[in-house]
């Protein structure tokens, strides 16, 4: 069994890491470019949303270096997320690819079947998968320590260029390591690594929070490097949704019994009081934290047609009124044109910037 | 008994104008002369057989209903339950160029035609009615949702439209059980009268009404039937062609640019997917290993697949609008599902604000034809 799966920003290190310790092969699909996209786009319905497009691509691409068995999760809630996995196997399966793909679902759906899916993915069941497991879960508070870092250095330092070949050179270099140690102990060096630049710590730049769908805001390829981009302008800017708090809310406090996203909900709760899908609540209570905590504007990322989002997007302007703070909406799908989209930032962030000054 | 809700006295002929209400009103009048009567006793025993009284006026809260979404599917049951409980139902009027203009200015543009449709419907509304019922439907089966932007729909209306009557925005969730749906029509209903037994009794004539509109759908007739009291003469000579697509595509005969009038006088007769029992739709859903968890992707594949297999169709027309998340993935698995089964013809009409209609008429047109040489050959 020659495992893979897609990528979504730095997951791919952690699930890396996990599947190094339990011993089993995987296989990580080429960094997605414009070449996945289009082998993506290509076989993808017309109308379905950017992170499909990009997860069939990286499929494509790891089946051709070998891959036999595909491993993504599912949910059952009213986002189309629930339903890629049916969709993409059969799409795969129409293109002549005989895999096999392991869909796991959330506990609540059926739990032998959790179970089951988690025994042919480990092997072996227990303490060690458990253990695994949370140091799987410490890569992703590492990795976004260092995003902290990577956020709070890049607009500070005048060596920008510096900033992104560190961690371009980490994204690289953690394929050639093996196991949850090697990476964690990477992780440290880079940090080391950016806090030993030249550092201007009484600079006051501009704060801007990225909201959003949770794909294309962590996936940098999707969001055609938003947070570079604006980093490298000179904002200092926070990401609202991570892979270490996805597993946090979804994994980790079922587990112990806790409320899953309760400063999100509790927040949202004056625009959207129910449930709706996708991560609506959570979009509205970041920017509602964002405005409470002093940033300076927010930045909304979603792909085209996402149903979830457009129900956020419509409800923002009201926040944007409330909390006196601009929001940028971005749309991003696979005809995003590169310079359109700088152009755009670089708007927001001189207004963003003469709003503060103005203001101070 | 009448409740009276306030009056005006004219001191000079001693006359005076009564507004009484059958039931306790959640609006309130807006003329300006007139006197609130806030004494609870005087409301009561108060008796319209005065000889000074001038006029009398009945009032009644207007409660506007947008036609669009999921309007053709339950507005019997909205009509009749909230007319028992002594509401005025005032439904906006078919969709018109005014009406979709105004939803594609107030809506945010990447959101899906009939949500652009449904925002222009409460704006043309909004001025006419007290009360707007904007229902936030999560779920309408067990453990199946209809798609998100149901489920945030009074807040897309809410912060996108200024100046709106009060929203009734019950939220009807049947995600879990569905118990919940009785629960959402005492909240409605406690609005109205304290009355349990009142909201009860017109739950129960508003669920026998559906039922009849339900009955008459599945047997072949249209909601104008019911909802306008016009009915359309239909062809029923063959050929018979399956549309499988979502009610407030199919029944809105502006946008579908006045679909099956066009169809009916070419002599066409049609199947709709309302004319499916939920059995068979349920059985044709089976086919998948994950459960359906959308309930109109359910009906969408369910009735589709059904008119691909079923021989007596001779054909299949698909109506969906631009950036349908939910219409994305199940045409696309449809297509991969069905298509290998059936040889049928099969076209897919997307339709979004800028739909023209000779550029409609032309596609109609040539799947037509291909029936027809279909069924020479």
């Amino acid at each position: 069994m020659r495992l893979t799966y897609p990528h979504m920003g730095e997951a791919y290190i952690a699930v890396k890491a996990m599947f190094d310790d339990l011993g089993i092969e995987s296989i990580i699909p080429p960094f997605s470019t414009d070449s996945t996209l289009r082998l993506g786009a290509k076989e993808s319905p017309e109308g379905i949303c950017l992170p499909f497009k990009i997860m069939l691509g990286n499929y494509v691409k790891s089946i051709e270096e070998g891959a036999d068995t595909i491993v993504i999760t599912g949910s059952c809630g009213p986002c189309r997320f629930g339903y890629y996995g049916p969709l993409q196997k059969l799409i795969l399966q129409d293109m002549g690819y005989d895999v096999d793909m392991i869909i796991i679902d959330p506990p609540k759906e059926g739990i032998a079947k959790f179970i089951n899916n988690i025994r042919r993915l480990s092997g072996k069941t227990g303490f060690k998968t458990y253990k695994v497991f949370m140091d799987a879960y410490k890569i992703c508070e590492k990795i976004d320590e260092l995003n902290q870092v990577q956020y709070f250095v890049r607009p500070r330092t005048k060596d920008k260029a510096k900033v992104n070949s560190i961690i371009h050179n980490f994204k690289s270099q953690v394929l050639k390591l093996k196991g949850s140690r090697e990476i964690s102990n990477m992780i440290d060096k880079t940090k080391e690594e950016l806090l030993s630049l030249n550092i201007d710590m009484d600079a006051n730049p501009i704060k801007i929070g990225i909201i959003g769908e949770i794909y294309t805001i962590i996936d940098p390829f999707s969001n055609l490097n938003a947070e570079e981009r604006l980093g490298n302008m000179g904002a200092e800017i926070h990401r609202s949704m991570t892979i270490r708090d996805w597993a946090e809310n979804n994994l980790i406090k079922p587990l112990r019994r806790e409320k899953p996203y309760e400063m999100e909900k509790r927040l949202s709760k004056p625009y959207l009081p129910a449930l709706i899908g996708g991560h609506t609540q959570q979009c509205l209570g970041h920017a509602v934290n964002y405005a409470l905590s002093g940033y300076d504007g927010l930045v909304q990322i979603y792909p085209m047609g996402c149903m979830p989002e457009i129900v956020s997007r419509s409800i923002l302007p009201q926040i944007e009124k409330d909390y006196g703070i601009p929001i940028l909406y971005l749309i991003v799908d696979e005809q995003t044109g590169e310079a359109g989209y700088q152009t755009r930032l670089e708007a927001f962030y001189d207004y963003v910037e003469n709003r503060k000054r103005r203001l101070s | 008994m009448l409740i009276l809700l306030c009056y005006s006295i004219d001191a000079q002929q001693k006359t005076v104008v009564l507004v009484v209400s059958k039931i306790d009103p959640i609006g309130i009048p807006r003329q300006k002369d007139w006197r609130l009567v806030t004494n609870p006793c005087l409301k009561n025993l108060f008796t319209v057989n005065n000889t000074s009284c001038k006029e009398v006026i009945f009032l009644s809260v207007r409660i506007g209903v947008p036609r669009g979404m999921y309007f053709y599917k339950f507005y019997p049951f909205t009509k009749r339950f909230l007319t028992e409980l002594g509401a005025e139902v005032v439904p906006s009027p078919p969709t018109n160029k005014e009406i979709l203009d105004l939803g594609s200015r107030y809506c945010i543009d990447d959101a899906c035609l009939p949500v652009k449709v449904y925002h222009g419907h409460v704006e043309h509304l909004k001025d006419k009615v007290d009360y707007m019922l904007i229902p936030r439907l999560t779920s309408i089966v067990p453990k199946e949702y209809i798609c998100p932007k149901f489920g945030g729909l009074p807040e897309m209306v809410k912060y996108s439209i200024e100046g709106l009557p009060k929203l009734i925005d019950v939220e009807i969730n049947m995600y879990k059980s569905r118990k919940n749906l009785i629960n959402a029509l005492y909240r409605v209903g406690n609005m109205f009268t304290k009355n349990p037994y009142r909201i009860k009794r017109a739950a129960d004539k508003a669920t026998r009404e559906q039922m009849i509109y339900d009955n008459g759908l599945l047997k072949g007739e249209l909601p104008s039937k019911y909802i306008d009291e016009t009915d359309m003469p239909r062809s029923k000579t063959s050929p018979l062609i399956g549309i499988a697509t979502h009610p407030y595509l199919l029944y809105d005969n502006f946008i579908n640019m006045n679909l099956l009038k066009k169809l009916s006088n070419k002599g066409i007769k049609f199947f709709l997917p309302e004319m499916l029992e939920k059995k068979i739709i349920e059985e044709k859903c089976k086919i998948f290993e994950k459960r359906m968890f959308w309930s109109s992707g359910k009906d969408l594949i369910g009735s589709a697949l059904y008119m691909m297999e079923n021989s007596k169709i001779d054909g299949v027309l698909m109506l969906t609008s631009f950036a349908c998340g939910i219409d994305s993935l199940s045409i696309d698995l449809i297509q991969r599902l069905g298509r290998k089964k059936s040889s049928k013809p099969f076209m897919v009409i997307t339709l979004d604000e800028h739909t023209g209609d000779a550029n409609f008429n032309t596609r109609l047109e040539a799947f037509l034809d291909l029936i027809d040489r279909r069924k020479a050959n």
